[in-house]
């Protein structure tokens, strides 16, 4: 009988760690994830039932230590070159129960991306954050915060907009930084982040990328106020809120990098980010496969089972096509963001376009094939017993996170054109 | 101005009647329902079912059709088609779920007293339940859908989910594991298109208290919140002979006909409440620093067009539907097979178009899209589900087929 392991993987490059990340998440998935999924989307503001599978993976597998460098009692991972297909093997299991889990997982490491990937390690903040993710088994989530009231996604596109809208500031007060400013819709806020990373200006309306700064701040300073979760369409287990920033203290060093450095890596959040759907979408289709393979086995048109029928038959097979294209894609993907020697730094704008190009593609094959299978199981494809429903909803809310699908046409074509006004 | 207003539709086909009809239901949603919708959300008790009552009882348009004789309006010639669309993209606009709710009651009305259609034991027999009530009648259809058991009898490739025996006068209906179109907790009236051994299939009544029906529990599901869906999880009731409104494929047609418009005329209101959220959106919205409106940059500029676009074709597909039914004579008949295959067309374009404008729509809004305090999602989670009861493409498909090519097999 065929499963979601027939679909093809790029055995070529898979990680070494591929066999034992699989195992791990596909038992931790069918355990303590799937059992309870169902009843996630009324979790949403108390994470009663969602704590207790992330309370598992993060703090006693100890998964939120990976990108730490082991001398600081992490896994090392953020000094590999088979991070991102690690990752993509990782977000496709959870994402296959619940793409929401799987953002909170994968946004929990973005603020680190800053500081723990080569060759922009920031030793002294890793020595400075390890702690509180190593040397515990409780899960502790990390946001990075970046969107703000007016504008939306414009914080994303640095390229073109250049750090000029970005109203929350960060000025320098003697040894320190002081914060001030309100950011909307990071993952993993809501109360439930630690440790935020937030995107500042030093120089309020400045188009120098030297004053985009980021900044780490602990939820417990002063001045640091979380809101509570908002209610969306999906996605419950990806916790977000308003968060405030009143005149917050930090030490200069808490600056993630440097000037113009800040503003570069930050391409590097873009292009794993982007990644990391692709992989979110795999992960999702997969187990969207198992329960319409399960319908079309069940249900019967004209006297025989519904997959019989020559015109539903079509559909089927764009449903499998896509998944076998997007996952190989999406591998490649992954790939391409490790493999710097091969494919340019992982910050670079070229990889950033290219990343976003793949994410929004696979964004649109996902919502129209899927959008058609529902349809398929009728009264059934809007039930929550049937989960279709669920991913569908989810995944239309990961198109839409870090910028539009917009903006991701817009950063395509003036990497690919060369265009210089968009 | 809003999306009534600037989307175009055939003004000048609809009477006076329509139009005011139209302009007060506009009125009660917007107090009743968009008013209180931050603060009561889906809430069934609180503002769906209340505003469902003032929809169908105060305003009326549960007693519409029904003879004048038999306490209605006597609305129930072919033109009641414009009335229905002006309504239910009303309601829609504010509601989708209360629109999909109302487009069964209206259906089953026209489909049993529309001029020279309906019998006359069938209007004295449940005129009352509409008209002289004290509440509004929830109405749901229980219709052919996959089946998982071979043997079952079909009709048009689907398996009947009911099937009706008659025993003497009476005619008693059974089956299990039912999943009828919508409100199987609440329905008070059961329209069901039931198997008949040896003989044509039967369109009959179960009130909702008729012993013998086992509701389960609540599902939950993607939206619609003000149809509290359940299965059937058995069905052995016994109704009287007068129940069984029509015999043959002629009136499902026709019934289907009517409900494939209020499914058209819902997925427009629904299109003109995105609309009108986009264009806000367009007006308010600054992108890429000071001074840069969103409705002015090119590329969101484009999706806004063609959101209107889509909506405008929608509306005039919805009415174009409502004047086929207006005139039947002239698509081939009441109950024909050519009015049912366009109305089914229709309302599988205008779901789907529905579906793609505000996913375009929720693209344009990004995290405001899809949060619960903008109202949008919620439109686009409402549709969906609509076009998933609306029944599969793929199977639609073999519908055109069957009529346009006339194919023999299918």
């Amino acid at each position: 009988m065929r499963d979601i392991d027939d679909f093809t993987r790029p055995l070529e490059y898979i990680s070494p760690m591929d066999g034992l990340l699989g195992s791990i998440f596909r038992e931790w998935v069918e355990k303590e994830v799937l059992p309870y999924r169902r009843q996630f989307d009324e979790d949403y503001r108390d994470h009663h039932l969602i704590h207790p599978p992330f309370k598992k993976l993060l703090g006693e597998y100890g998964l939120q230590r990976m990108i730490f460098p082991e001398d600081l009692g992490g896994w090392g991972m953020g000094r590999s070159n088979y991070m991102c297909v690690a990752a993509f093997r990782m977000f496709e299991e959870i994402a296959r129960a619940d793409s929401g889990m799987a953002l909170a997982f994968g946004a929990l490491f973005w603020p680190f991306l800053f500081i723990a990937l080569e060759p922009h390690e920031n030793r002294r903040l890793l020595e400075e954050f390890a702690p509180m993710f190593c040397e515990t088994t409780e899960p502790v989530f990390a946001a990075l915060c970046m969107t703000e009231p007016q504008g939306g996604s414009d914080i994303e596109n640095v390229e073109i907009v250049k750090g000029t809208t970005i109203q929350t500031t960060a000025v320098r007060d003697g040894d320190e930084w002081v914060i001030n400013g309100h950011k909307l819709w990071p993952s993993n806020t809501g109360g439930l982040a630690k440790l935020m990373a937030v995107v500042c200006t030093t120089n309020p309306g400045s188009d120098d990328p030297r004053d985009i700064a980021v900044i780490f701040v602990k939820d417990d300073m002063p001045g640091v106020t979380q809101g509570p979760p908002y209610e969306k369409a999906g996605m419950a287990a990806d916790m977000n809120s308003d968060i405030w920033f009143e005149n917050v203290r930090v030490p200069l060093w808490y600056r993630a990098i440097g000037p113009g450095d800040d503003a570069k890596y930050f391409g590097e959040v873009m292009a794993t980010g982007n990644m990391g759907i692709i992989a979110w979408i795999s992960g999702a289709m997969m187990n969207i496969y198992e329960r319409l393979t399960d319908y079309v086995n069940r249900k019967r048109y004209r006297g025989k089972p519904l997959k019989e029928d020559d015109g539903v038959a079509g559909l089927l097979a764009d449903f499998a096509a896509n998944i076998e294209n997007i996952r190989i894609v999406g591998y490649q993907c992954a790939r391409m963001c490790d493999r710097h020697d091969l494919y340019g730094p992982l910050w670079h704008p070229g990889l950033v376009a290219k990343m976003r190009a793949q994410r929004y593609l696979a964004m649109d094959r996902f919502i129209d094939v899927t959008g058609r299978v529902m349809n398929l199981m009728e009264a059934y494809g809007t039930d929550r017993d049937w989960d279709v429903e669920k991913h569908w909803r989810d995944l239309k809310i990961l198109q839409l996170v870090e910028g539009s699908k917009q903006l991701c046409q817009i950063e395509v074509a003036r990497w690919f054109y060369e265009c210089e006004t968009l | 101005m809003n999306g009534s207003e600037i989307i175009p539709f055939p003004r000048n086909r609809l009477d006076k009647a329509d139009l005011d009809l139209a302009s007060t239901l506009q009125a009660m949603v917007e107090k009743e329902i968009v008013e209180k919708r931050l603060e009561l959300k889906e809430d069934h008790q609180g503002l769906l079912a209340p505003s469902f009552a003032k929809i169908m009882w105060e305003i009326g348009l549960q007693k519409m059709f029904w003879p004048e004789e038999h306490g209605g309006e006597g609305h129930n010639s072919p033109a009641a088609a414009y009335t229905v669309a002006a309504a239910l993209e009303q309601i829609a606009r504010a509601d989708v779920g209360l629109a999909f709710l109302a487009a069964h009651s209206l259906a089953l009305q026209a489909s049993l007293t529309l001029d020279g259609q309906g019998g006359e034991e069938a209007c004295a027999a449940f005129a009352p339940l509409f008209c002289s009530g004290d509440r509004p009648l929830v109405v749901s259809f229980i219709l052919p859908a996959f089946a998982e058991e071979e043997g079952v009898p079909e009709w048009r490739g689907k398996g009947f989910q009911a099937r009706a025996k008659k025993e003497g006068d009476a005619w008693r209906v059974s089956g299990k594991n039912i999943r009828p179109t919508c409100s199987g907790l609440d329905a008070d009236l059961f329209g069901a298109w039931c198997a008949v051994e040896g003989e044509e299939p039967a369109f009959i009544l179960i009130p909702g208290d008729t012993p013998g029906i086992a509701r389960g529990k609540e599902l939950k599901k993607t939206g619609l919140a003000a149809s509290r869906n359940a299965d059937l999880a058995s069905l052995e009731a016994k109704v009287p002979g007068t129940n069984c409104a029509w015999r043959g494929d002629g009136g499902a047609f026709r019934l289907l006909s009517w409900y494939y418009l209020g499914l058209a005329a819902t997925a427009s209101g629904a299109l003109l409440a995105n609309y009108e959220i986009i264009r806000e959106w367009g007006d308010n919205r600054v992108i890429k620093g000071k001074d840069h409106i969103f409705k002015d940059n090119p590329l969101t500029a484009a999706l806004m067009g063609e959101v209107a676009k889509d909506t405008s074709v929608v509306r005039l597909l919805a009415y174009e539907l409502a004047s086929m039914l207006a005139e039947p004579d002239a698509f081939g008949g009441n109950g024909s097979q050519a009015l049912y295959t366009a109305a089914l067309m229709i309302a599988h374009q205008a779901c789907a178009s529905a579906e793609y404008v505000i996913n375009r729509t929720m693209e344009l809004m990004a995290s405001a899209g899809y949060a619960k305090e903008w109202q949008l999602e919620r439109y686009w989670r409402d549709v969906k589900a609509m076009q998933c009861h609306l029944g599969a493409y793929e199977l639609a498909k073999h519908d055109f087929a069957r009529w346009f090519y006339r194919t023999v097999t299918l």
